[in-house]
């Protein structure tokens, strides 16, 4: 590619510098200080006074509930998700997209809309009940598995994308000379094909994990209130305008943010291959 | 490279347009569907004036908007406490009464005055500074809070008039398997709580705060929310939830347009309202950011006006703040229209003002104890 | 002595027939159960929409009022054009924007690519609630400066943030993929650089182009959080306007009726533009056949 082209990149050089880290350092400064808009410079104190927010029992159990339900709808993801992206790959249909076209088209559904029928099918009256005369999930709304349902099938159709790309690059070839070398079907799954689609669980599991971890509008809907998350407390900090306390949390996401970056640096060196 | 130069014509042209438009605009910042569209409709045809109405859910994110001037409002809608803060922060400007002809022609509801005086009060005693808050406020809707609940349980309405906060409270010996919902905001369970203890809700101290926490707990709360409590109880998946009047009778209303008679409706989910109970008022003010003031009193103006108001209160289902108007809905009485005559049935039983009860308008705390609050809440949420 | 003869299990065979038929039927259970979890929800939104009460925990009659409705309601519609106007603009500047972005980054050689890469993946695994709180204090900053940003222009800015990344992402690959002879030859026949680049690139790497879009404008049409952090002058998207009005009252169920459709639009576009493709090859393969060529 003809070297005169670099200067294209120089623009998005300059706003990406900009963008990713003059807000991050505006938030960090913000935690660590009583920054605020009726503070001007010169009274900028900095402490670490707000760090005892961390302290508090609902904080502490907040993260704990993030934090699991991030694990727990990664992993079910994983399960799911891998065993649809694998059968797109086998299937003998002529048109995937059509098939990867039904697993992406929810997500065209407003999210806030799609929640909410969940809340109301999941509560002890609802809808569907009214129509067919019978509840079709049980009365599990307002408990953690109705948010465990929720999360997954909404964060699915991210892995099911980068699984299925991942194998969809697989050479055939390979796979059919482990078979003629004699290992049967499973094995040529567990000891070639999975590996080789490693890099798109990985992608697909920070992609399910992140946004699980720091999401608040499903397991508030969900869980009827009952269920705290680290981002139902960030939220409430923004409504109630002190960005301080809601800074600093924000902050303590962005460890495991960066850390999966990281990790996904591991795995994917030239950092090209997201999708 | 022709396309491209068109393509970016075009898109500046895009720019260009939307951001220009040759009416006067007011804009306003108003409580999600807290408005009758016909009434904005109507001013806006009177008056030649474009309405951008932005819509955010709850007093704080009022407050942050105004704060942030993010946007400049012409006029905002927020409740009595916001409005203390607001105007003790300068952010209000005062009204322009000789630009408010129509006020001059009506008389605010009991309620209403009682309101306003009671936040002088708090006022006075928070800071020592007496102020007025009609110089700043003009009414829009104001209400009661009270407990919905669902009829279908057999005694609940018997319990609840006998015994009265004890009932939602103390889920150990009133109906133990009965599910409670609770309002999200913080300082609403705190003020509940405390009407409970037969307290005064504005009363924040640490001992009160350890006190509320209790309560909070013994309640066992099933949901925390806002407008999923009044739909939950209405559809037989609550027993009983602390609301706004209002909620209650937004829900009567869009049953009463399905062709329900006002009994049946009571006889599946009621509205109790308690002898001690809060009160709020969301009243029309205009912040220091706003451009348009002329369009902002017209605006107040054209709501004071009886008819409006009536016609606002007909799709938004609260209390009319003044009498002329409250006498236009009680004319519906002897309405032809079944629609419009248990509308006004409704309004006269449960905005009746001839029972004895306490009001207490809440008050706006300082940001460390709201902030106290809201911790000791998600602590009792979480725990 | 007899004879055992060896069974085919002594060389290592293993019987899966049964296994294999009883793996089938899981197999079906399972694709069931998971577009069943996929789909639940928007078939409820579907019959919410058709539903003639208001009241979502009923159901009463069928009737298509709602659809019709939906211009009737003034906020309903405002939201809806405001989503529209948002991420048409930032979906059109992101794919312009994106790809020439990607080719400049292409140039730069292999080491400081990888770091800027690493950089763009940024705003694509930033939770939205830091995204959009940080670009919402960085805004205010500016604000001093320019007191009427927050509104339209925030709102793009911050699509732009999260929706060029996935454009880039999106066409780095098929550059790789390009023949960087292509290029040289037509320098050779004396096409200058941006025209060549317009001419023979842009063309190569079409798919990803239309995909980092796709992409783009997808995410820029359902994001909430960070528009709802990022928001002023009444600019408020659907996502932030059905946020607000749970919280208060009853939505219109005009907005099920808006959401069905959208996803029933979509579904006939996507199906509509495979079909063309077909058409598109089918074409082409027979002008190959006429011409006597094989692919």
């Amino acid at each position: 590619m003809n070297k005169e082209f670099k200067v294209l990149a120089k623009p998005y050089m300059v706003w990406l510098s900009i963008l990713v880290f003059v807000p991050i350092l505006a938030m960090v400064l913000i935690s660590i200080s009583n920054l605020d808009s009726s503070v001007s410079v010169g009274e900028l104190v900095i402490s670490l006074n707000h760090f005892k927010l961390l302290l508090e029992s609902s904080t502490l159990i907040a993260f704990r509930n993030s934090l699991i339900f991030a694990t727990a709808t990664t992993f079910l993801s994983f399960v799911f998700g891998y065993f649809i992206a694998y059968e797109i790959k086998l299937s003998k249909f002529k048109n995937k997209f059509i098939l990867l076209t039904i697993i992406i088209l929810p997500m065209w559904s407003n999210l806030i809309l799609r929640t909410e029928s969940l809340a109301n099918i999941m509560s002890e009256n609802n809808i569907l009940k009214s129509i067919l005369g019978f509840n079709l999930f049980g009365n599990i709304s307002g408990t953690w598995m109705a948010v465990l349902f929720g999360l997954v099938f909404t964060y699915m159709p991210f892995m099911i994308l980068s699984v299925y790309t991942a194998l969809e690059k697989i050479d055939f070839a390979l796979e059919e000379a482990a078979l003629d070398l004699g290992l049967p079907p499973i094995k040529k799954f567990w000891k070639v094909v999975f590996p080789l689609s490693l890099k798109g669980v990985v992608t697909g599991s920070i992609m399910v994990f992140l946004p699980t971890l720091a999401g608040f509008a499903i397991p508030k809907i969900l869980s009827r209130g009952q269920i705290v998350f680290i981002g139902t407390i960030i939220e409430n900090k923004f409504v109630y305008t002190n960005y301080n306390h809601g800074a600093l949390l924000a902050v303590v996401i962005l460890f495991f943010i960066l850390g999966s970056i990281l990790l996904l640096t591991k795995f994917d060196k030239e950092g090209e291959t997201l999708l | 490279m022709k396309k491209i130069i068109l393509m970016a014509g075009l898109l500046s042209l895009l720019l260009v347009l939307s951001a220009c438009n040759s009416k006067p605009k007011l804009r306003i910042l108003n409580w999600g569907e807290y408005i009758n569209d016909e009434v904005v409709k109507n001013f806006e045809d009177e008056f030649g004036i474009d309405v951008v109405i932005s819509v955010a859910d709850s007093n704080e994110l009022f407050y942050s908007k105004i704060k942030s001037k993010t946007t400049a409002f012409d006029l905002v809608i927020p409740s009595d406490y916001m409005i203390e803060k607001m105007a003790e922060e300068d952010m209000l400007l005062t009204l322009d009464y000789p630009k408010l002809p129509n006020y001059a022609n009506v008389t605010y509801m009991d309620g209403v005055e009682q309101i306003f005086a009671s936040m002088t009060d708090t006022t006075f005693e928070r800071t020592g500074a007496t102020i007025d808050y009609k110089a700043y406020a003009v009414p829009y809707f104001w209400g009661t809070f009270g407990i919905i609940y669902n009829n279908r349980v057999d005694g609940l309405e018997e319990a609840l008039y006998t015994n009265g906060w004890e009932v939602y409270f103390e889920a150990d010996n009133y109906f133990p398997t009965a599910r409670r919902g609770m309002y999200d905001v913080p300082q609403f369970a705190f003020a509940a709580a405390m009407m409970y203890m037969d307290k005064n809700p504005n009363d924040y101290s640490l001992a009160n705060l350890d006190l509320v926490r209790t309560v909070l707990e013994t309640a066992d709360f099933t949901e925390w929310g806002d407008d999923t409590l009044k739909r939950n109880v209405e559809a037989n998946n609550l027993d009983m939830a602390f609301t706004y009047t209002g909620d209650y009778l937004d829900r009567l209303y869009i049953q009463l347009s399905e062709d329900k008679t006002l009994d049946e409706v009571r006889d599946e989910f009621d509205l109790y309202i308690p002898d001690t109970t809060m009160v709020f008022i969301d009243a029309m003010v205009i912040p220091n950011t706003a451009t348009n003031l002329d369009a902002a009193h017209q605006f107040i103006n054209y709501l004071i006006k009886p008819e409006n108001a009536a016609l606002n209160a007909e799709v938004v289902g609260y209390a009319v703040a003044t009498e002329e108007a409250f006498d236009i809905i009680m004319s519906y009485l002897e309405s032809e229209d079944l629609e419009k005559k248990n509308w006004a049935v409704a309004n006269s039983i449960y905005y009746n003002m001839e029972v004895e009860r306490t009001y207490y308008p809440l008050t706006s705390l300082n940001p460390t104890d709201t902030d106290a609050i809201g911790t000791m809440v998600q602590n009792v949420i979480t725990g | 002595m007899e004879n055992k003869r060896a069974t085919l299990k002594d060389y290592g065979y293993r019987d899966f027939t049964v296994m294999n038929k009883i793996y089938k039927v899981l197999k079906k259970f399972f694709v069931v159960f998971i577009i069943f979890g996929l789909y639940i929800s928007i078939v409820v939104i579907a019959i919410q929409s058709i539903n003639e009460s208001r009241i979502i925990s009923e159901f009463t009659n069928v009737s298509f009022k709602w659809y019709t409705n939906i211009f009737q309601e003034e906020e309903l519609m405002q939201a809806i054009k405001n989503t529209f106007l948002v991420s048409g603009i930032a979906t059109i500047l992101a794919t312009f924007l994106g790809t020439f972005f990607a080719i400049g980054l292409y140039a730069l050689g292999k080491k400081v690519r990888v770091i800027w890469m690493l950089l763009n993946n940024v705003p694509i695994l930033n939770a939205d609630i830091v995204t959009g709180f940080s670009l919402m204090l960085m805004f205010r900053l500016l604000m001093v400066v320019f007191p009427n940003i927050f509104g339209l222009f925030t709102l793009v800015m911050a699509h732009l943030f999260f929706t060029i990344p996935y454009v880039v992402l999106s066409v780095m690959p098929k550059l790789k993929e390009t023949d960087p002879n292509l290029m040289d030859a037509a320098l050779d026949l004396g096409v200058r650089p941006y025209k060549a680049l317009i001419k023979v690139v842009i063309p190569a790497i079409k798919a990803g182009i239309f995909s980092g879009m796709l992409l783009a404008l997808t995410m820029s049409i359902d994001d909430f959080v960070i528009s709802y952090f990022n928001t002023g002058a009444g600019f408020d998207n659907l996502s932030i306007w059905i946020y607000a009005v749970i919280g208060r009252r009853n939505l219109t169920p005009s907005v099920y009726a808006f959401s069905t459709l959208l996803t029933l639009f979509t579904l006939i576009g996507l199906l509509t533009y495979q079909f063309l493709q077909k058409q598109k090859k089918g074409k082409k393969n027979e002008k190959n056949n006429i011409n006597g060529r094989t692919s």
